[in-house]
């Protein structure tokens, strides 16, 4: 029997086989998923169509028409402007957009956020492993670490502002910073108000403060450019103002960032977080509307994880299959690592529960899959839930419908783009019967939130921690998630906002 | 045509996407859009003189819309094997059921500009398949490779189409993001 894609091209071909016809209808009744897959081709199709460019055999097709009084040829004039105004207007389109030759992903990324300690920002918050564009970085305090993507390193102590331009050039308008250029990343460039710096392959620091400029040369060589005297080179060991006094002093390396104190810090830091985690688990173990949570700290070996909820009772451990175990959000914390297609872990959530809070610690390493699982009841129907990310990154609560009903999908815009890929993320969703809706969070923050037409207990039952078993023998669906999970809870009751961005702090 | 058919047939035009969006949600069935857009067409124009232009066409063209796509979904399927059928059935149930309202109008003009981004061997295929209505077995004949991977490349073009238009809609996130 042809595979699913084959199926739905001879549907849309209208090549169907009647054995082909039953194959794809029992697919449909298994696999309810499938029916949005294949109305997406369905509507694609109809546009693709529809694109097709404008000729007679194409505007008419008199042989389907029934004659009447009115037909398309009697306002030809009428359709024949319309087209060429739709195709001028076409052209014009796409002689002002900038088409690329191939769809590829792109990312206008130049650098990125590899570590920070005690990071306060007056821009927009960033955290580690965050890809930077061209743009302002307003540092109000803590040390950053940036990495260009050209090689060159620099460390920003706040309060500082940077200005990205691309991936071996910015301008520090404010603050101190100091760069480690490989010499791959020759011709690093930083601007300043009163000059630039041209590094040669070497380190750096750089102090902007209001009343002075200073550069001081730990390694190697750079150039000094101002806009009213000559050249400048810097060795080793060299210090210099970038205007007014111009003598050469010496290097203060003690005086800025280095990458061992960074080192230093940033392990001390997440050791706290580390601390900090550990030390509110037992008060989150023993919240009332705790059904299920795993830390993941079981020892490493074992094929089973812990329940540490308190009033968990009726449910039992959770049972590893295939996933190994790896390092989480901090060293010393234990994740497990979901890799392959049969990766999971197997649980089981007895009774029906009228509210639902789900809320995960994952690190996304790809969506190489239509469907990515995160927690998915085993098999679909009678009020079971999946909770996954599609292959265009959206993260999506389906829940199926009871005695044949039809099911709800609550859907996120798309937040899983290729940047996000690698990174520990924070999520939750909520199914609140009582406000009626269904809320995503991501890192504490509301994303979307959606209406609950059915309002239903939920039977989540068997189910599965980064895949699914769909119940059927043979030709299994493949869902399983590409990346790890470091914690996972579950509650019987509606997280509100405030508790969500407590969870994900 | 006097002046009041002319802006008739200038409504319909303008609604012409929006006729096909509706056409595709109550007969999602291969080919049949563009039947039901004609027909549509055909009996907007024939009662013309009782319309109000001045009002927004969209109601009115939406349940003639509406009509016009079950009959002639009806009468297509009817020609079918059973068991096609009951998969049309199923698939025209999906379609209803469906939550979100029809984007063909907002996609197809960001599908144009998704289509010249393509690469050029998925650009052939298109141009093979929609534009000169090979099918696919004679497809595989003609670049020598088995149907059904003719079929999954078709598949994937259609999916990388769709990533397109979603990526086109879903732009402006945050700066860093």
């Amino acid at each position: 029997m042809p595979d699913t894609d084959t199926l739905i091209q001879h549907y849309l071909e209208g090549t169907l086989t009647t054995a082909e016809a039953e194959e794809l209808h029992e697919l449909l009744r298994t696999q309810p998923e499938l029916g949005e897959r294949l109305l997406q081709h369905f509507d694609m199709d109809a546009m693709l169509r529809a694109t097709k460019p404008l000729v007679a055999d194409n505007i008419i097709r008199p042989t389907l028409l029934p004659k009447r009084r009115f037909t398309f040829a009697t306002v030809t004039s009428v359709a024949a402007m319309a087209a060429c105004i739709t195709l001028l207007g076409t052209w014009l389109m796409n002689a002002a957009l900038d088409l690329r030759p191939e769809a590829e992903e792109t990312t206008a990324s130049v650098a990125v956020l590899t570590r920070g300690v005690n990071l306060e920002w007056d821009s927009a918050t960033i955290t580690p492993g965050t890809p930077l564009s061209p743009g302002w970085l307003k540092l109000k305090s803590g040390i950053a670490q940036i990495e260009f993507y050209q090689g060159a390193r620099v460390l920003i102590e706040g309060p500082a502002e940077l200005q990205l331009l691309s991936s071996g050039e910015a301008t520090c308008t404010r603050g101190k910073l100091s760069a480690q250029v490989p010499p791959q990343a020759k011709g690093f460039r930083i601007n300043t108000p009163k000059g630039t710096i041209v590094d040669l392959g070497t380190e750096f620091g750089l102090d902007v403060s209001a009343a002075n400029e200073e550069v001081h040369v730990f390694k190697g060589e750079v150039e000094l450019h101002q806009p009213t005297a000559t050249m400048k080179s810097l060795k080793e060991g060299q210090a210099m103002a970038i205007a007014g006094n111009t003598a050469v002093l010496t290097a203060n390396a003690s005086s800025f960032a280095s990458l061992n104190e960074i080192d230093a810090r940033s392990a001390m830091s997440q050791r706290f977080q580390f601390e900090k985690w550990l030390a509110s688990s037992s008060k989150l173990n023993a919240d009332a509307g705790l059904r299920l949570r795993f830390d993941f700290q079981d020892d490493e070996g074992s094929r089973s994880l812990r329940n540490h909820a308190v009033n968990g009772g009726q449910i039992e451990d959770g049972s590893i299959v295939g996933a190994s175990w790896t390092t989480g959000r901090w060293p010393g914390k234990r994740a497990l690592e979901f890799r392959n297609v049969s990766d999971r872990v197997r649980l089981n959530i007895p009774g029906e529960t009228k509210a639902l809070t789900m809320a995960v610690w994952v690190r996304v390493n790809g969506l190489d899959r239509t469907f990515n699982s995160l927690f998915m009841s085993e098999g679909w129907g009678e009020r079971k839930v999946h909770w996954q990310i599609t292959r265009d990154g959206k993260v999506r609560l389906g829940i199926a419908g009871s005695a044949g009903a039809h099911h709800a999908d609550h859907d996120t815009p798309v937040f899983f783009t290729p940047e996000r890929f690698g990174r520990w993320t924070h999520l939750a969703v909520v199914f609140d019967p009582t406000a009626k809706e269904v809320r995503h969070y991501a890192n504490g923050e509301l994303l979307t939130r959606s209406t609950l037409k059915d309002t239903e207990a939920l039977k989540i039952g068997i189910a599965e921690l980064g895949n699914w078993n769909d119940r059927r023998t043979g030709g299994v669906a493949i869902r399983h998630l590409s990346g790890a999970m470091d914690e996972f809870a579950l509650w019987d009751r509606s997280l509100s906002d405030t508790e969500i961005a407590a969870q994900a702090r | 045509m006097n002046t009041h058919e002319t802006q008739a047939a200038q409504v319909f035009l303008a609604h012409h996407d929006f006729v096909r969006g509706v056409a595709l949600k109550y007969a999602p069935w291969p080919g049949l859009m563009e039947d039901i857009a004609q027909q549509v067409f055909l009996e907007f124009m024939a009662k013309e003189s009782q319309w109000d232009l001045s009002t927004d066409a969209r109601p009115l063209l939406a349940t003639m819309t509406r009509h016009i796509a079950m009959r002639q979904w009806r009468e297509r399927t009817r020609q079918q094997p059973e068991v096609v059928q009951k998969l049309a059935d199923h698939i025209r149930l999906l379609a209803e059921e469906r939550e979100a309202p029809p984007r063909y109008e907002e996609e197809i003009s960001v599908l144009r500009s998704c289509l010249q981004k393509l690469p050029e061997k998925s650009r052939e295929l298109v141009e093979l398949y929609y534009y000169n209505d090979i099918g696919t077995p004679q497809i595989a004949d003609q670049i020598n490779m088995k149907a059904d991977t003719v079929c999954r490349a078709l598949s994937r073009v259609r999916e990388k189409l769709r990533e397109c238009i979603e990526r086109s809609t879903n732009q402006g996130g945050p700066a860093h993001a």
